[in-house]
């Protein structure tokens, strides 16, 4: 009895469209847009998205008509040869005060309108430099200059730079570093609790008395907030007054207790450290619920069988664990990719991962236009990841 | 192959016993390695700031003078405020998220329609895509919205907890057979006391997980307070605590016990709701 879609079940998952729709896919789609564009935030004419050019009517029509009013002043003492070319210039200027006046405050410019209004300004500044020679006391030389600086600051070209970003991208050799370290991270941090959590796992699995309290000390590492915990390793790992790294030190693993916080291989260690702390619990207890499905039938007739631990475990654990064990890969896998939280903490910021770098870009350095694409390349890194998991992995799981 | 079958009874015994004591250990070391961070964190709170750095006495378990000053300096420092902010944003994020999934979920679990599983792979999707990427459009949203510095950052909460409520409350409602309905139908519900009195009691421990492990992941959110409230007044738990630590100088007495106070409330609901915690984690990963 399956039910079908009316208008009342419509309005049930309303609002879970409207979330996702305003909050994730808007978002998403905008990053891919500000990608097009030379978005600046702290530059007053890229800070939105100007696929025209725009104009400052108002303003351009008033510096216009100054101009204009200048120029009339000076014709009056101006020689008769240079009379004909500064008349022509007067009644340009006022012409484009009559069009521009009465137009509203940010006007859409077709791209002829553009064109037009630069070689304006261009031929005005050209005028004005071959005045200044013969006229120094013109209205226009002394006053001039300011106003067709005022004048070029009106006119907003179109910051839509199509696929530069995305040129700049392949020759940013910073973001090569990123990627290469938030691989590096991702690689190591999940490999090792893969590996640990297993083995945890398996201790769970077997050990019946003690186990509530074990599952309960797992939690607490997995439950407190990433910011917070890793501002604990931060004090852990500080050089003068902090445990671990004097502990460290005195076990001859580091040369000087504050190298664990301030050089490159110093910070991934501690990095990947904290991680692993944080996130071994929960890869533990995703493997255990995976063991606990596993029938218990089948280790009692593989001990008849006579095959040992080892065997048991490559034979029977780990093939009817590979679904659990993808799942809980493919999670703990993005989760390490996305990594910020950890890192913008612990170190303010090295080793720079992605998310990282895509961070100062934004709202370091309020480049949205670049920061969205290294952005955009996490996405289809984490697609691909995705991809590679469901589907190579998956296919295989398939065919068994 | 063969040679397994040689070794002696009394052998078999001893390496059993020798197994456990060290399994034991290494739970022993599992837990202490847990554990120990917290410990540490809880013995420099009662430290004077004069012990935490010096030399001698930075590494000794027990303060030579305990004090409570560090305690009573992050409270005057308002982080209990903050500890409020992150109650009322992460309580609100639960509440709406946790009526929207079940409502939705319900009917993902129970109908038909086109789209439903391109409906679901996109919400599966969203939980997996980097967080950042939302960031600048969202910053500017509530820029232009004028929400910037504001509680209604729990709107945005959504998209990091929405998506797996979803999938924790459709894997709980296809759990409760159809004939259920079918019968409560026979007997004379109408469709809203089915609803209300028969299904949404029936997924109530469900709906209970889903909540708690809202709660949490509101709770822990870090990158977008941080962006959206850059105001002290509307700053949570894992921002503020971070506001602690100066350009300067890092009190790691005042972190120390700002820290302790606000693991507070997760311990709490770690010890009391860890059953919920443990399925909430792990349904959707066992394939059934």
């Amino acid at each position: 009895m399956q039910r079908r879609m009316t208008w009342k079940e419509f309005l049930f998952i309303l609002p879970l469209l409207l979330l996702v729709l305003i909050f994730s896919l808007y978002p998403i789609l905008s990053s891919f847009v500000y990608t097009l564009f030379d978005y600046q935030t702290n530059n007053q004419t890229k800070n939105a998205l100007y696929t025209g050019a725009t104009l400052n009517a108002s303003l351009y029509a008033e510096d216009c008509e100054y101009l204009a009013h200048y120029l009339k002043k000076d014709l009056a003492t101006a020689e008769a040869a240079d009379q004909p070319t500064l008349t022509a210039l007067m009644e340009t200027l006022v012409a484009q005060k009559e069009l521009y006046a009465n137009s509203k405050q940010t006007l859409s410019l077709s791209a002829a309108s553009e064109q037009e209004i630069s070689a304006l300004i261009e031929q005005i500044r050209d005028t004005v430099t071959s005045l200044a020679a013969r006229y120094p006391d013109f209205r226009v030389v002394t006053k001039g200059p300011q106003l067709l600086n005022e004048m070029e600051t009106c006119l907003v070209s179109s910051n839509y730079v199509g696929l530069a970003n995305y040129a700049r991208l392949t020759a940013d050799t910073r973001f090569g570093q990123a990627v290469g370290n938030t691989f590096e991270f991702t690689v190591i941090s999940v490999a090792v609790e893969l590996v640990l959590g297993m083995a945890l796992a398996l201790i769970m699995n077997k050990a019946m008395r003690g186990i509530g309290l074990v599952r309960t000390t797992a939690l607490i590492p997995w439950a407190i907030p990433t910011a917070v915990s890793a501002l604990i390793w931060c004090y852990l790992y500080d050089g003068t007054s902090g445990v671990v790294a004097a502990l460290f030190t005195r076990l001859g693993l580091i040369a000087s207790p504050e190298l664990l916080l301030t050089t490159q291989g110093g910070t991934m260690f501690s990095a990947i450290l904290a991680d692993v702390w944080k996130t071994t619990p929960y890869m533990a207890l995703l493997l255990l619920a995976g063991l606990q499905v596993i029938d218990r039938g089948l280790y009692e007739s593989s001990a008849i069988d006579g095959a040992g631990a080892v065997r048991t475990f490559t034979s029977i654990t780990l093939p009817l664990l590979k679904p659990s064990m993808l799942v809980a890969l493919l999670f703990r896998t993005l989760d390490a990719f996305r990594v910020y939280d950890l890192i913008a903490v612990l170190t303010k910021g090295t080793p720079e991962t992605l998310s990282i770098y895509a961070y100062k870009m934004m709202i370091g350095q309020s480049n949205y236009g670049y920061g969205s694409v290294i952005v955009v390349a996490m996405f289809v890194l984490v697609a691909l990841i995705a991809f590679v998991y469901v589907k190579v992995l998956g296919a295989e799981l398939i065919r068994e | 192959m063969t040679t397994l079958h040689a070794v002696k009874p009394a052998n078999i015994n001893r390496n059993r016993r020798l197994g456990h004591t060290l399994m034991w250990v290494l739970i022993a070391c599992f837990i202490a390695i847990n554990l120990f961070p917290f410990l540490w964190v809880l013995v420099t709170s009662f430290k004077p700031g004069s012990e935490i750095y010096g030399a001698s006495t930075a590494f000794r378990v027990i303060a030579l003078n305990p004090t409570v000053s560090n305690y009573t300096t992050v409270v005057h420092k308002g982080i209990l405020h903050s500890v409020a902010n992150s109650l009322l944003v992460s309580g609100f994020t639960t509440a709406y998220v946790v009526l929207v999934a079940s409502m939705s979920a319900y009917i993902l679990a129970r109908c038909h329609f086109r789209g439903k599983n391109a409906l679901m792979a996109l919400i599966l999707g969203i939980s997996m895509f980097p967080q950042m990427i939302i960031v600048g459009p969202i910053f500017n949203m509530f820029y232009q919205l004028k929400l910037l510095n504001s509680y209604w950052v729990a709107m945005a909460y959504s998209t990091i907890t929405l998506p797996s409520a979803v999938w924790i409350m459709v894997a709980h409602f296809k759990r409760i057979p159809l004939s259920v309905e079918e019968a409560a139908k026979i007997d004379g519900c109408s469709q809203w006391q089915t609803l209300w009195r028969v299904i949404f009691p029936m997924a109530a421990p469900g709906v209970f997980t889903t909540a708690i492990m809202t709660f949490i992941a509101a709770w822990n959110e870090y990158l977008l307070t941080y962006t959206l409230n850059a105001e002290k007044e509307y700053q949570t738990v894992p921002v503020a605590i971070n506001a602690l630590r100066t350009q300067f100088s890092i009190l790691w007495g005042e972190i120390t016990a700002a820290t302790i106070l606000v693991v507070i409330p997760t311990l709490a609901i770690v010890l009391l709701f860890q059953k919920q915690i443990v399925s909430g984690i792990t349904s959707g990963a066992v394939k059934e």
